[in-house]
């Protein structure tokens, strides 16, 4: 930073390197025009709409995972958990015939009690989350195949769709909600004393709780934000879909890491960068829906998106060398 | 033999060494001295073909050298041994010894284990490492850890070892076989060179003194010649005597802190009274029991009997969050980069991390980060912290400066009664000496009671009022008459000596 606030073209981009989320910015923003320039409809309302509304959904599923990351965890449970709330949602639908705002309060109250028991195993008996979490996924996955006997519903009411298909002067519902939910966790993260808290956590447990922070209450914390995360994302997931799908959640475990990686928030906890999430969000919509979009063989899709991730990362790893400043991955 | 001459180096902003020619000769054990940052590690590194120098030549026995990388240094001869101690915990220690050279045991695409460990045994026996050598590393003590490192040194046929603190981590028992065995390398011909910030085991032990400062040689001169004194003066540039700080006005009355027949997995009825404005010492050797008294008394651990009261009160702290909130007890940990500071944060994360819910702003559960800066930069300013801004990371700060900043979120907090373990471990002469003016005057002005856990003597004669001495989890002895008639240093070292045998 130069005094004054008068930046030069090259203390522009310095200091724009030195951010967490510098490379997800440039990347989402090159492949943005590539695809504006390389095909036709790209850019048409239909599709902007929809690349904008899978970039909320992405961003919803990585925040579920950010929660327990800048604590220095992992929750790989992430998808069970979101499939069991779109089940509940649609089990109690379409079989129980419950209102669809008791619907949405269940699914999100399965969220919170699955993340508070893989909180509870974590920090009372101080096992790893890895293995807390592989093992929680296998019962969520099992409650999730044991009540919809694999099979859809489909029943949802239109109201219940307001929120995922509507939109606003043009604006995905989504993507409003993207960026108010992200507004918060940036305020929280930085002002609330909860969320400095956490991060201190995730920066050095030992130390936080030398320092006077319960770290077994933030570690609990952090887990019941991250099912509550999921299930807020399943909730909006049958919104946008209009069926409640066994299926869902099946891919969100990689999808969560890759946006929170490639967002800026270090694996080893103690950060957190909320602008990172939208642009590393839209980056995984627009590498999906630009295959497409190219005619690219959709088969090959997971290839390609592993690909363009490893190139984040190493992106990443040059970011961090050029501008001298290590980050922890 | 190891000839360093007109090396310099320099990173981006910094220039680390300017211009430094040393001289180290076989049978020699040499002491590298400087405060943290006069490029000692930097120099180190260089010899050992960690770094490679921007210009200067380095030379062994005349030939001259070229590292490309520290295999380059072991092949010439020249071993590191680092201060944090390396090895494998879950390989064995013959293992470990043979790490770098693993391939000269190979028969076939297998290990040769029996020969392996018959050539480590032979090491171990010449460090004086006497467990079984396929005991896994990880369950060594640090001495032993130390010793093993030494081994793989040797093994490399190592004629010029470099020692970075070896003894930072070791007890006074164990820093002495170390030393008897560095004597016995020097008198095989080994060139040694010994960083240090122990002047006391340096004058002990080494035949030579090297001194850096901002990266300059400012000489390099025979023990014989120097006194400490004079190393500290070529240390810091001007010359710094540990004139007696005079006496505390402790307050009589009732004790801010009683513990009062304390049992627990350690102690056994363990009695002690802190009183305000008072500098309490707990001396004894590392592993006497000074730190899990410090971790029962701010509720890290459990105890079972006998009660602790806090200005009168009796208590049941059972976490820091009780300590800190509830009694205003401060814990100054012994290892502040691993539980004293969130290396990665801020200067201002660091310091206001026990007062976030004090600062709060508009909304209820939200702190003003106005508040948070004022505390921060009062706290920066009171204890003359060395930061750019507040903003700064504190894992690049020096560690003194390290020290005041996990010293600060204390004060900030308001605790009048301190628990600091090893205050000045790591922390350069300079830092040494203003950490110290610090504990002493927020007791003698401030009234602050602390209870002072040291293993450095010269430490706790300068500071401590009143001295209970640690042996084996009891108090064997205590020395009450400190705060009212000054005692020469010799004089308690003597006394506090005949209270350990």
């Amino acid at each position: 930073m130069t005094e004054g606030g008068a930046l030069g073209p090259a203390g522009v981009l310095r200091s724009f390197s030195r951010r967490a989320d510098a490379s997800a910015i440039a990347a989402t923003t090159v492949l943005f025009l590539a695809f504006s320039l390389g095909t036709a409809n790209f850019l048409s309302s239909f599709n902007q709409f929809n690349v904008w509304r899978a970039a909320s959904q992405n961003v919803f599923i990585a925040l579920g995972q950010a929660m327990v990351v800048l604590i220095g965890g992992m929750n790989l449970s992430l998808g069970a958990i979101g499939g069991l709330s779109v089940v509940v949602i649609g089990h109690s639908m379409e079989v129980l015939g419950f209102p669809p705002f008791l619907a949405i309060g269940l699914g999100l109250t399965t969220g919170l009690v699955c993340g508070l028991l893989n909180g509870f195993f974590i920090s009372r008996f101080r096992l790893n989350s890895f293995v807390v979490t592989l093992a929680s996924s296998f019962i969520f996955q099992g409650l999730v195949n044991g009540i919809s006997q694999g099979r859809p519903y489909s029943k949802i009411p239109p109201s219940f769709t307001l929120v995922g298909k509507g939109e606003l002067l043009g604006i995905p519902n989504l993507l409003l909600l993207v960026v108010l939910a992200l507004v918060l966790v940036h305020v929280a993260f930085r002002y609330s004393v909860v969320g400095r808290q956490l991060l201190a956590t995730g920066g050095n447990a030992e130390t936080a709780r030398l320092s006077g922070i319960k770290t077994g209450r933030m570690v609990l914390l952090a887990n019941v934000l991250s099912g509550l995360f999921a299930s807020l994302a399943a909730v909006l997931w049958v919104s946008r879909m209009g069926t409640a799908q066994p299926a869902t959640g099946g891919d969100w475990l990689i999808v969560s890491f890759a946006v929170t990686v490639i967002g800026g928030t270090a694996l080893s906890g103690g950060t957190i960068s909320a602008p990172g999430f939208l642009f590393a969000g839209l980056l995984m919509a627009l590498i999906r829906n630009g295959l497409i979009m190219l005619g690219v063989n959709v088969y090959f899709e997971q290839t390609y998106l592993g690909c363009i991730i490893m190139l984040a990362v190493m992106v990443e790893y040059f970011r961090t060398t050029v501008t001298g400043k290590a980050r922890k991955l | 033999m190891l000839e360093i001459q007109s090396i310099s180096k320099s990173f981006p902003g910094v220039a680390a060494l300017t211009d430094v020619s040393v001289d180290v000769r076989p049978g020699e054990i040499h002491a590298l001295l400087g405060e943290n940052g006069a490029g000692k590690s930097t120099l180190m590194r260089i010899m050992c073909g960690l770094l490679k120098p921007d210009s200067g030549r380095m030379a062994l026995g005349g030939r001259p050298l070229f590292f490309e990388d520290a295999h380059d240094a072991i092949e010439s001869r020249i071993s590191i041994v680092h201060q944090e101690i390396q090895v494998v915990p879950l390989a064995s220690v013959a293992e470990n010894i043979m790490l770098d050279k693993l391939s000269a045991f190979r028969r076939g695409p297998f290990l040769d284990w029996r020969r392996l460990e018959e050539e480590a045994r032979r090491y171990m026996g010449m460090v004086g490492l006497t467990v079984p050598c396929q005991t896994a590393a990880g369950t060594l003590s640090a001495a032993q850890k130390q010793l093993a490192s030494i081994a793989r040194a040797l093994s490399s046929g190592a004629r010029v070892l470099l020692l970075d603190e070896p003894t930072s981590s070791l007890t006074l028992h164990e820093a002495r076989t170390l030393f008897a065995l560095l004597r016995r390398l020097k008198a095989e011909g080994v060139a040694i060179v010994f960083v240090s910030h122990k002047l006391e085991e340096v004058l002990e032990l080494c035949d030579v003194v090297t001194v850096l400062r901002d990266g300059r040689l400012i000489g390099t001169r025979p023990r014989q010649e120097l006194n400490r004194d004079a190393i500290v003066e070529m240390m810091i540039g001007r010359s710094m005597r540990d004139a007696h700080r005079g006496f505390l006005p402790v307050r009589g009355g009732a004790p801010v802190l009683e513990v009062r027949k304390l049992k627990s997995e350690f102690f056994d009825g363990l009695d002690l009274a802190l009183w305000p404005g008072e500098i309490l010492g707990l001396y004894g050797l590392v592993g006497s029991g000074r730190t899990e008294l410090a971790r029962t008394l701010i509720g890290e651990y459990p105890y079972s009997g006998g009660e602790i009261r806090v200005r009168g009160e009796r208590t049941r702290i059972r976490s820091v969050h009780d300590a800190l909130h509830r009694y205003r007890i401060g814990y100054v940990s012994e290892n502040r980069k691993e539980d004293g500071l969130i290396l990665g944060a801020s200067v201002t994360t660091n310091i206001a991390i026990t007062i976030w819910p004090k600062l709060s702003g508009l909304l209820p559960g939200f702190l003003s980060p106005r508040r948070e800066l004022e505390k921060s930069r009062e706290m920066i300013a009171r204890l003359e912290i060395r930061t750019p801004s507040p903003a700064q990371t504190v894992a690049n700060l020096s560690g003194g400066n390290q020290q005041k900043v996990s010293i600060a979120k204390w004060l900030v907090a308001g605790c009048d009664i301190l628990i600091i373990d090893e205050p000045t471990v790591g922390v350069d002469v300079g830092a040494k000496a203003y950490i110290h003016e610090l504990i002493w005057r927020m007791a003698s002005e401030e009234g602050k009671s602390v209870l002072l856990i040291s293993s450095d003597m010269p430490e706790m004669v300068a500071l401590a009022r009143r001295i209970l001495v640690f042996k084996q989890f009891r108090i064997v002895a205590e020395l009450a008459d400190l705060n009212r008639a000054q005692v020469a240093n010799e004089e308690v070292g003597r006394r506090i000596g005949a209270c350990l045998a």
